[in-house]
């Protein structure tokens, strides 16, 4: 490393000691990670290794924590859903939970909910235009309903009608499940586009390889806890963060090893 | 003066808090995978989820150096054997040594702490940095010259030349910055005054004392003597880096990485923390290192945490390293020698355990060496003078090739033992 220029770190969301349950079952037990403004980070890890209810559990899908979640250095406990999206925090879900009947340009406006009530009539039609623009193919199928759309096109309105709630913190869940190479692609440069106007991602993501490669931190989760975490440039080529994503038990590893 | 690192030398409280709090628990998440971890803290009841807070890091059990040799060679190792690729052999204080192994990013994260206490010395680019240590600290010796390459510096690494070849090369070579031990820079004087060399034909300027702490008046009559500004390191054996503590420019105390180490200062009698600015022992526990991590290791050193903020705009905290220790080593030469460790070499040698034996640091010309004192009884005594001789030299031999020092031996009568 070269002398670093000095920058003000200001941490975006910081989780410490966090603890989930599904009732007596432990999913993440005692997981402190950091996401700095402006920052993409990937959470990676196996199935069930407690991605997704750790993200679950920022967003307030998953109420059964305990530990530290703060925004900003406030404190999302407590919180419902609604709340927290307007804390400025939105979550593009696994498997993208449209709504299949409603046209795009209606699922695009139901992500701006909040903001209806808040009479942001005209910048809310605005953002519509800005995310049309970030996503041109969803332009072509405005009217369509969502049911309609390829996979691909159903995770860039996932992802747009989660802009319209113009957050400060995107949340994503498996973005590139079930699609192909290019279109997993084009999803991450999109991501990639949305970190260079400001945004700060929390990138929860099997497809490490995917993730790390646009990344600047990573976290690695196994059996709900981080065992390794750093840049994601170095977690590339690592070999715990292959094993962790593959699930392999490490203990065979050490005790097979004398 | 620079430094070298900004944003992690200079975090805030807050955010230094939450970076050791997240890499507290990953590390011991990773530990925990390692067998003699996962015992040794199921003996004690715990298991890395007890700890929720920094605080809570007293709950886990220490680890002590009997552990090292226990483990010997790779028990303590956290990753595959085909994740390593370096290892270091250091002595420990029982029969067998300490192995350390490195991965390709432990290698990464040693050459910047090394390269982060050479900025702060202020060396650069502009320098010439020349490495002598003895053999006992041939580690150290790679991690400087690795660390001095980031920082890019020309390095002329450790080598065994005699004092008198050192002399040439620190003057012909036009070396700027000496990294030496406090002993080795006063063996260092005597040799450039012996040869009536001007320190003014020297384009020494900074001194790199490390090993052995310097006593009160050695560092500044050094300084006098080369006319060079000298700079405190401090290393451990286990973890083979010699830049756990580096000065800064105020040259109050030593800053030690808190992004990569954590550290606690106990009553080395009660294993409790003492209250904030006591003097006791340091206990370190490593939070990145991958192949080899030390969790609540009890590092046997005497310290005193200083409080405040610096004034060089680090907000790593200041260790005052105290001369005397918690175990039963003694340092020569910055190299680290244990009591048990001669037991065991001459016991080895003997066939039996040695009678009386005493050791101590004695200084012949400037230059210090290892005295051994060994009672001579019936089982040892010979009418032969010749084996006598033999059986000195190979004493001498043995304990001087494990240690990594002069090794003198004194066959005394038992009764001549005061």
């Amino acid at each position: 490393m070269e002398p670093g220029v000095f920058q003000e770190v200001r941490t975006m969301l910081r989780i410490r000691n966090l603890k989930c349950f599904y009732g007596r079952i432990r999913a993440v037990s005692g997981v402190s990670l950091s996401v700095r403004r402006g920052e993409i980070i990937a959470l990676i890890g196996a199935n069930g290794a407690g991605k997704s209810t750790l993200l679950n559990a920022i967003c307030g899908l998953h109420p059964q924590w305990n530990g530290e979640i703060l925004i900003e250095k406030q404190s999302l406990s407590g919180l419902k859903p609604p709340d927290i999206v307007k804390m400025g925090i939105s979550l593009v879900p696994e498997g993208r939970m449209l709504f299949p009947p409603l046209s795009v340009i209606d699922n695009l406006k139901l992500g701006a909910y909040v903001r209806y009530r808040k009479k942001e009539h005209r910048e809310i039609e605005g953002d519509l235009g800005t995310v049309l623009e970030l996503f041109p193919v969803l332009k072509e199928r405005m009217k369509q309903p969502a049911g309609m759309l390829s996979g691909g096109e159903q995770q860039m309105l996932a992802i747009g009608r989660a802009l319209m709630a113009r957050p400060r913190l995107l949340l994503l869940d498996e973005p590139s499940m079930g699609l192909a190479p290019f279109l997993v692609r084009l999803i991450l440069d999109v991501l990639v586009q949305l970190k260079g106007q400001g945004m700060t991602v929390l990138l929860v993501e099997q497809n490490a390889r995917a993730a790390l490669q646009i990344a600047d931190r990573g976290y690695v989760l196994e059996n709900g806890k981080v065992i390794l975490d750093g840049n994601a440039s170095e977690l590339l080529t690592d070999h715990d963060v292959k094993r962790a994503y593959l699930g392999k038990d490490y203990r065979e590893f050490y005790e097979g090893r004398a | 003066m620079p430094i070298w690192n900004r944003r992690d030398e200079c975090y805030d409280a807050d955010e230094r808090l939450q970076q050791q709090m997240e890499r507290l628990q990953s590390a011991l998440n990773r530990a925990y995978n390692v067998p003699f971890y996962r015992n040794h803290f199921a003996r004690h009841g715990v298991e890395p989820t007890v700890v929720e807070s920094i605080e809570d890091l007293s709950r886990i059990p220490f680890i002590e150096p009997c552990h090292f040799s226990e483990n010997y060679p790779y028990g303590l190792f956290a990753v595959p054997l085909r994740d390593i690729v370096r290892i270091h052999t250091a002595r420990g204080n029982g029969p067998l040594p300490v192995v350390s192994g490195y991965t390709k990013k432990d290698l990464l994260i040693w050459r910047e702490l090394v390269a982060r206490a050479l900025t702060a010395a202020g060396v650069s680019s502009t320098d010439i940095l020349q490495v002598e240590l003895d053999p006992g600290l041939a580690n150290w010796g790679r991690d400087y010259k690795d660390g001095a390459e980031s920082v890019g510096a020309g390095v002329i690494p450790m080598t065994t030349l005699p004092p008198e070849k050192q002399l040439m090369i620190l003057k012909d070579y036009k070396t700027s910055v000496l990294v030496t031990s406090a002993s080795g820079a006063e063996q260092l004087v005597y040799h450039l005054f012996r040869a009536n060399l001007n320190p003014n034909e020297l384009a020494l300027k900074t001194l790199i004392l490390v090993g052995d702490a310097p006593g009160d008046n050695v560092r500044g009559n050094l300084e006098e003597q080369l006319h060079v500004r000298a700079w405190l390191h401090h290393g451990l054996n286990e973890v083979p880096g010699p830049t756990l503590g580096f000065e800064c420019e105020e040259r109050n105390g030593l800053h030690v990485s808190e992004d990569h180490f954590l550290i606690e200062v106990v009553n080395p009698d009660t294993g409790e923390l003492v209250k904030a600015g006591e003097e006791g022992e340091l206990v370190l526990t490593t939070l990145t290192t991958r192949a080899y991590p030390l969790i609540r290791f009890r590092t046997g050193d005497r310290v005193r945490l200083l409080h405040g903020a610096c004034p060089c705009g680090r907000t790593l905290r200041r260790v005052e390293w105290l001369p005397h220790r918690s175990d039963d080593m003694m340092v020569i030469r910055g190299v680290k020698v244990y009591h048990k460790q001669i037991f065991h070499i001459l016991t080895r040698e003997l066939g039996f355990e040695p009678p009386l034996y005493r050791f101590m640091a004695v200084k012949q010309q400037m230059m210090e060496y290892l005295e051994v004192s060994l009672g001579v009884n019936e089982s040892i005594f010979s009418d032969e003078i010749k084996e006598m001789q033999k059986l000195s030299q190979k004493l001498s031999d043995e304990l001087s090739l494990e240690i990594g020092l002069p090794v003198a031996i004194r066959l005394k009568e038992q009764g001549s033992f005061t």
